[in-house]
Order: C-alpha cells, then structure tokens, then sequence
C-alpha cells in the first residue's frame, strides 16, 4: 500500500496516477475490511475507490493531462522532502506510546466500549454498534461531517460556476418535448445497460440507508452510492440530460436540505425540552418508548445525511466535468 | 461441497493470472482490452460462484445469502463488459490503431 502511494506520487501521466491513486484506496479499503472496521471499510470502496476517481479523472480532463514540475528544481524537492520526514517520524514515535492493538487493559477497551457494547441496544434498539455511536452517542461529530461535505461542494461551486447568458437562453429554449441532445447513433450499448443498472443501484442505496441499524451501512454509504447512480446517468448519456431532469436550483437546494434535517431534528429536541440532539425526548411525538424514538432519530439524521451526500457528488460531478459550465460533459 | 469452493476460487485466480499476462504482453490497445474485459468478468464471477459454495456450507438462511451473491453476479456480468466496450468505444474515438502483422 506505500508502493501505492510512492508509485501514484511520482507517475507524471496524471490519467496514471489517478488510476493508481484508486488502487491505493482500494488497499485501503482491504485492509480496513482485514481489520474488522466493514462500515469504513464500505465508505471507503465507494468514495474513494468509486466517486473520488471519477473527480480526478474529470479535473484531469478539464485541465492538463501531465504533471509540470515546479520551479524551485531540486533543493526545494530535498527541503520539502526532509519536512515530510521529520512530520512523520514525529508521528510514527507518537505510536509507540498507543496500548497494544486489541489490549483489554487499555483505557478505551476497558472503560469505553464495554458501556457501548453493553447498553447500546438498551438505550437506542439499533443493534449496529457503529451507527448508534455515529449518530446518538456522538451525533455532533456527524453533523458537523455532513456540513463539512456541504462546505466542500459550496466551495467547488462558487469557485467554478460561471454564468454566461448563452447558458441562460439555453435553458429557457429547452422545455420538455425538445429532442434529446445525446447522438443517437454511439454508445447504445452503454446506455441501455446503464438504463437497466440505475434503478436497481438506487434501490441498494435506498437499502443501505435503511438498513444501516442492522447491517453495516447508513446514510454515507447509501449517500454516495445514489450520487453515483446520477453520476453515471449523467456519463452514460449527456450532462444536459441530468441537467433537464434535476435542475441546477433543485439540486443545490436539495444539498442544503439534507444539513437542514440533521439539524431540525436536533432542534426538535430542543423544542420538546431536551438537549440539543437528544432524540429520546422525542418520544411524545414518534411512536414507541424513549428507546425506539432515538432509533427513529437515528434513521431521520441518516436520511438527512444521505440526502446531503447524494446531491454534493452529483453538483460536484456536474461542476468538475464541465467546468463550471454546465453545458457540456464527459 | 468446500472441495468445489475450493476448486472453482482456485480456477478464478489461475484466470486472473492469465488475464495480467494477457494485459502485459498483448502488443495493441484493443487486444489488451479484450483480455482484461472478458478475463476480469469470467475470473470474478468464478470466484463469487466458488463464494456461494462456501456460503451455503454454513449457516440457516443461507440460501438467501446465496440468492444476494447471485444478484452480485448478474450485476458484475451486465456491467463489466458495458465499461469495457465503453473503453474500447473511447479508445477508438481517440484514434488508437489496430496493431497489424506487418507493422512490428
């Protein structure tokens, strides 16, 4: 997995290095998956050896397709190299003070997951451990991870997006009976098997959403693996044609929406005199008792995340692939 | 029932290996692509059915999961020869040539 990393830092084709940079994140992916971790190791394989070549691939497309090297030629590589180093080493001596790997005596194994494994299932009804600390026991960090995607597609928005006017008459022109703009005569193939794989990627996604209380899943998963559904509707045909269906002001609504759930429902709780984000007092208004109204909580800030992720690669795709544009696609 | 599982992953690894000979010494765009398309597809589709065998070995409700990795199957074989004429399409768009006896 180093030889990955060495290997796609000194590629200078950059299609190359893409390419090995997405076999770097699947080593990644076996080895979180070797260590037992299968909900990261899921995120992982679909984020990073998914939806995140994608991106590099379309960035490469938009701008040049080898590395130049920088000015400063070999003294500056020498001095950032040793910088790198001396990080590094520094960190890697932070290691020898960890407990050992798997140690019952440690702190966090002693004191912190027994109450986990112990009382997760009394207090929340989800018998994913993961996914009751994700989204109750430390629900802020999940928030603020979702917001950070949406910071992340905001920025790749404003700092690409142009408007020109042609784009403007474009759209008012195009209503729905206008022909389709894709050339019918190429890639029958790719989009008829596309048209058949869509439908059934969004209900999987829709499944790893739901499910992610029993299975390992939730709403990142489920997420991206919708936003990669749209991304290949919007490959497989024209990107006006993902354009003509979700429009541009729908989609960076729906972003927004996502962020707004996870944090109305924390608000909710407020309102009902709980803390923030407490779902269990949300038990008056859900049904069940206090356990299964945090469960229930739990699914709402899932689909809240999900609903965010799905739209922020789907406008990060449409933004990168045609640079900032929006007219045509890869 | 194991001695199956055992055989058929076996079988997919041996057409892995030739599928990355094939990728490494094949002189032309095309023909690389058709090694790693069709070896890639048939070698992971050997290696899910010898997954099943194990899969239906143990547990109840076995045959559920056996179902899952079937439906695993039916998606790999739609898809994976999709993305290569996809790529064998592109390839031709950009003008990679066929490789002829009397070139090299």
């Amino acid at each position: 997995m180093v030889l990955f990393a060495l290997i796609s830092l000194s590629i200078q084709n950059l299609m190359g290095a893409a390419i090995v940079f997405g076999a770097y994140s699947f080593m990644m992916c076996l080895i979180w998956a070797g260590m037992g971790a299968v909900d990261v190791a899921f995120t992982e394989a679909a984020v990073g050896a998914g939806v995140s070549t994608v991106f590099i691939v379309s960035t490469i497309y938009n701008t040049s397709a080898t590395m130049r090297s920088r000015p400063g030629g070999m003294a500056f590589k020498f001095f950032i190299g040793v910088v790198v180093t001396l990080a590094g080493a520094f960190l890697l001596s932070a290691l020898t003070d960890f407990p050992d790997w798997g140690d019952p005596n440690s702190p966090v194994n002693a004191t912190v997951v027994p109450y986990y494994i112990e009382n997760s299932i009394d207090d929340t009804h989800v018998p994913n451990l993961v996914t009751s600390v994700l989204a109750d026991y430390r629900g802020f960090d999940t928030l603020l991870e979702t917001t950070v995607v949406f910071i992340a597609c905001i920025a790749i928005y404003s700092i690409l997006r142009i408007e020109t006017a042609k784009s403007k008459t474009d759209e008012t022109e195009e209503g729905i009976t206008s022909p389709p703009s894709y050339d019918p005569s190429d890639s029958l193939i790719v989009r008829q098997a596309s048209r058949f794989m869509i439908p059934f990627m969004q209900l999987f996604a829709l499944y790893v959403i739901a499910h992610g209380h029993y299975s390992p899943g939730g709403g990142f998963q489920g997420g991206v693996i919708l936003g990669a559904s749209l991304i290949l509707l919007a490959i497989s045909f024209d990107l006006k044609f993902l354009l003509r269906h979700w429009r541009e002001k729908s989609l960076m609504l729906l972003v927004a929406s996502g962020v707004f759930l996870y944090a109305a429902v924390g608000l909710a709780c407020v309102f009902m005199g709980g803390n923030y984000l407490e779902y269990g007092i949300l038990d008056s208004i859900l049904p069940g008792d206090q356990a299964m109204a945090r469960s229930h909580g739990i699914l709402l800030v899932e689909i809240g995340v999900g609903i965010t992720v799905m739209f922020s690669m789907v406008a990060i795709h449409i933004n990168l692939a045609s640079n900032g544009r929006f007219d045509r696609g890869l | 029932m194991e001695i199956l599982a055992y055989t058929l992953i076996s079988t997919g690894l041996i057409f892995f290996l030739g599928t990355t000979i094939g990728l490494l010494r094949f002189p032309d765009f095309y023909s690389r692509m058709h090694a790693a398309g069709k070896g890639d597809t048939l070698s992971t589709v050997v290696i899910l059915l010898g997954c099943i065998c194990i899969v239906s070995t143990q547990g109840d409700m076995s045959w559920l999961l056996g179902l899952k990795i079937l439906l695993i199957i039916n998606f790999i074989f739609i898809g994976s020869p999709t993305a290569t004429h996809a790529m064998m399409d592109a390839g031709n768009k950009a003008g990679a040539e066929p490789w002829r006896k009397d070139s090299k």
